[in-house]
């Protein structure tokens, strides 16, 4: 059974159809990347399989549970997790504070009150476990506002990851990123553990194929491909909708 | 520094107080710590969970004329206060749950508009409230020793309501709930996205404000011995919200410094002018455009500057953003 | 039945006091994102402003036109010297009009004292007309086609001016404005001004249909803040359509209902937040 199940999503907006028809799924151990140029409605589609938006059409299973009905955070409950583009973090908190915050969520204590937060020590052990494998250990105390951009992106991912996700969604983790911080992340995601599945947007080529099991190029609103990196490699149409020829002869080499 | 501290100091200030307050002195100080609980209640869901309330009075109201009307019935203290806070509690859930769904400026005319509608009804319904003349409280402040007749035993009975109110509080923002409600306040979306559902927080902590607000109007009722519409007015609501933001809304220790700031000005100005909205409105004024953060802000950043090097980083910067609540945006 | 027709008269001329009222409120939400609780207040003034100048012998019309200008010269000191220094904080920016409010509501108590009071208007308007059995105070009508005319000129201005067209512009979104090469900051000062004037005139026009007295601010305020969120924020058209649904519901509750027409309006409210939370003619949440 796949983890992950879109069929048939379809979304508008203002009568223009972002949207059409989009059918993709992810398997358990998964890593399936969605590529495509800007406008192709790849974010659309994120925020439609987490819940931030509601869809026209369609079906969108987790583990076989239908959860279209379901608001964004009880989705999360299920195994759902994202990023965003855009940093979207609590500017305001310490980067510990975040993390708590973040694996929090999915504690059955979340509603307590009268302990404080620092007295539970699994959120402390799991938040320093985290922490250090993202390399944000030293920077614990630090308001989020303080950090440098690329590590509020990591942050982003780790947020992402502190509900122990079986299904990651990772909306263009290195965007903006600088040569080294953006081998540093692709590598961080190579590590993870493969229990957790990954679905990405990406438009950085070369991380797209040092991490993609399989590749879904979006166009249009529309799936255009799915298939394996070396069959999108070879994609004579791929090239000419989305790189124009250029991007990826660079990575043919 | 412990932490102990500044507990032991400000314990022991309330404790020796009364040796030096005169009898006018005692009165204000009690009815400060009335307002301060209700300041307080006010403060939390303003600074803690950005929910700008111009209609908090209702509920104080509510708790005021719940021992006021319950007194015909029964006279025992302790379950006039649990009704006053479990009724006020309830209201402010049935409220608060369509209240919530809204924010920033439609939650503060939403609310205002509730705290009218409270207001009307106890102006209104003359046969059992007595309208704008408002009514006596027959039941008395009784702990089980007989009747409180002393004005210290008030003072210290109305002080411990409150260092309890601060506490319980202080517990409800450091544990998983308060940091929970906080973070709703700093993101909303990227709380759903971690799988919160952020309404429900919103709720918890405007229901809990709610009570505490009613809690603060029981002991007001008890405190005055007569109740009227006034106490449930919008204009009340609006000087609660005033004496929040003048004392610091982000802290709890602000807003009763708030309170008490509020109260002794107003009585001092009061005594030589009947111009004390017009102070009041200027100074308020003079406040949002100068200090924002309030005197809680002033004072942090006054002690950091004299007692700590190391610690000033993160302090101010966080009072100041928390000031900044989502009010006419979002 | 005549008396009905006779409350449909004076519902629709309540309502069009909130209209005016409430439109103004509702455009500078629309713009400038900031709920201006000072403006129950500001109507308050234009009141007393046209009563002394009536008082003092000056013909009627001319007294209103003299109190509109009163209160958009003072809308621009206030948005000028007050609102513009917390430029892009609109929270800061509602607690000043609130702290505004009881500054200027207890000038009026200042000024104009605390016993309620009446403007008397001109004797052909004071008059009454009959059809049939049924006889209509002129008054209201005439505020009522007033208010009408307000509407209409709001629509003109909105679809057929350019400034209609830049601050529709700068409601959808506010950095086209700037994109446009617009000096919003003026666009701003001018929509505030106009709110003001609107309530002004309301004042005016009010004071002999409700009277003036101290704590009317709040009340009109209160209301006019119920008329928009049933409406919907940043919508004029909204504001029509709640403020006589208000102006209605609370001249028939006063009758049926003499103590609970306040807990009507309420209702409504309630209602219109479950099942279109941004209000009938509204975008978005809050926003």
């Amino acid at each position: 059974m796949s983890l992950l199940k879109v069929e048939g999503l379809s979304k508008s907006f203002k009568g223009l159809k972002v949207l059409n028809s989009v059918s993709l799924e992810v398997q358990p151990q998964e890593r399936h990347v969605i590529i495509g140029p800007n406008g192709a409605g790849k974010t659309t589609l994120f925020n439609c399989i987490s819940g931030v938006l509601p869809i026209d059409e369609g079906r969108i299973e987790i583990k076989g549970k239908e959860v279209v009905h379901l608001p964004s955070h009880s989705r999360v409950h299920d195994g759902l997790s994202r990023t965003f583009q855009k940093n979207n973090l609590f500017n305001n908190l310490t980067v510990e504070e975040n993390v708590y915050l973040a694996i929090m969520a999915c504690k059955p204590y979340r509603y307590k009150w009268f302990k404080s937060i620092t007295r539970y020590h699994d959120l402390l052990e799991e938040a320093e476990e985290l922490l250090k494998r993202w390399d944000l250990w030293n920077r614990r105390n630090k308001l989020v506002n303080e950090l440098s951009y690329g590590e509020q992106r990591l942050l982003e991912i780790l947020l992402a990851l502190a509900s122990k996700p079986e299904i990651l969604l990772l909306d263009e983790p290195t965007s903006g990123m600088s040569p080294a911080e953006t081998a540093l992340t692709t590598q961080l995601i190579q590590d993870l553990p493969r229990s957790v599945s990954l679905l990405m947007i990406e438009h950085d080529m070369e991380v797209v194929f040092a991490i993609a099991d399989r590749i879904t190029v979006l166009h249009h609103g529309q799936v255009f491909l799915t298939g394996k990196p070396e069959e999108i490699k070879g994609n004579v149409e791929v090239k000419e909708i989305y790189f124009g020829g250029g991007a990826l002869a660079g990575v043919n080499r | 520094m412990n932490r102990w501290i500044w507990p032991v100091v400000i314990i022991g200030i309330i404790v020796l107080l009364p040796l030096v307050l005169t009898t006018y002195g005692m009165q204000l100080a009690t009815e400060i710590f009335i307002m301060s609980i209700f300041v307080l209640s006010l403060g939390f869901i303003i600074g803690y969970v950005g929910l700008v309330s111009l209609g908090h009075a209702a509920f104080f109201g509510i708790g005021a004329y719940t021992v006021a009307l319950l007194a015909n019935v029964t006279t025992n203290t302790y379950v006039l206060i649990l009704a006053a806070i479990i009724l006020a509690g309830i209201l402010a859930f049935l409220t608060g749950w369509l209240f919530v769904r809204t924010s920033g400026a439609y939650f503060l005319m939403i609310t205002l508009a509730f705290n009218q509608v409270v207001y009307t009804v106890f102006f209104k319904w003359k046969d059992v409230t007595g309208g704008a003349d408002g009514m006596t409280v027959r039941a008395q402040l009784d702990l089980g020793f007989g009747p409180v007749q002393s004005q210290l035993a008030l003072y210290y009975i109305m002080a411990f309501s409150m260092l309890l109110c601060y506490f319980l509080l202080r517990r409800y923002i450091a544990a998983p709930l308060g940091k929970a409600t906080l973070g709703v306040k700093e993101n909303e979306d990227r709380m759903k996205a971690l799988g919160y559902p952020i309404r429900s927080y919103k709720l918890i902590a405007y229901t809990v404000a709610g009570a505490m607000a009613g809690f603060a109007g029981s002991l007001y009722a008890f405190f005055n011995r007569f109740v009227s519409p006034e106490v449930a007015s919008w204009f009340f609501s609006g000087e609660a919200l005033v004496m929040s933001i003048i004392g610091g809304v982000g802290t709890l220790f602000g807003p009763p410094i708030g309170a008490g700031l509020f109260v002794i000005l107003q009585n001092y100005i009061s005594t030589f002018t009947a111009r004390w909205p017009m102070v009041m409105g200027a100074i308020f004024i003079v406040f949002v455009l100068y200090s924002r953060g309030g005197i809680a802000h002033l004072l942090k950043r006054l002690w950091n500057r004299l007692f700590t090097k190391e610690e000033k980083l993160a302090e101010p910067a966080k009072v100041a953003e928390e000031s900044k609540t989502e009010g006419g945006q979002a | 039945m005549s008396i009905f027709l006779v409350q449909i008269l004076t519902g629709l001329a309540y309502g069009m006091l909130l209209f005016m009222i409430a439109a103004g409120l509702s455009i500078i939400f629309g713009l400038l994102n900031v709920i201006n609780l000072a403006h129950g207040a500001l109507f308050l003034i234009g009141g007393y402003v046209t009563l002394s100048l009536v008082n003092n012998y000056l013909n009627f019309w001319l007294s209103l036109l003299v109190a509109i200008v009163v209160m958009a010269l003072l809308s621009v000191i206030i948005e000028r010297f007050l609102l513009d220094k917390m430029y892009g904080q609109e929270f800061e920016q509602v607690l000043l009009t609130f702290g505004l409010m009881f500054f200027l509501a207890d000038v009026a108590k200042w000024i104009w004292g605390t016993s309620p009071q009446s403007i008397p208007v001109p004797d052909y308007l004071a008059s009454s007309f009959s059809v049939g059995v049924v006889s209509f105070p002129v008054y209201r009508v005439f505020v009522v086609l007033v208010g009408c005319l307000v509407a209409v000129v709001m629509w003109y201005l909105e679809t057929k001016t350019r400034i209609g067209a830049v601050i529709r512009a700068g409601v959808d979104d506010r950095e086209m404005l700037g994109a446009l090469g617009i000096n919003f900051k003026v666009a701003f000062t001018g929509v505030f001004a106009f709110g003001a004037a609107l309530a002004g005139l309301a004042g005016g026009l009010g004071g002999p249909i409700l009277g003036l007295y101290t704590g009317m601010e709040g009340d009109i305020l209160i209301l006019s803040l119920v008329v928009v969120v049933i409406g919907g924020l940043g919508t004029w058209k909204g504001s029509f359509v709640g403020a006589i649904l208000v102006g209605m519901a609370d001249t028939f509750g006063q009758m049926w209902f003499p103590s609970f027409s306040m807990a009507i309006i309420f209702i409504i409210m309630g209602l219109v937040l479950l099942i279109k939370p941004s209000g009938l003619f509204g975008k978005g949440v809050g926003a």
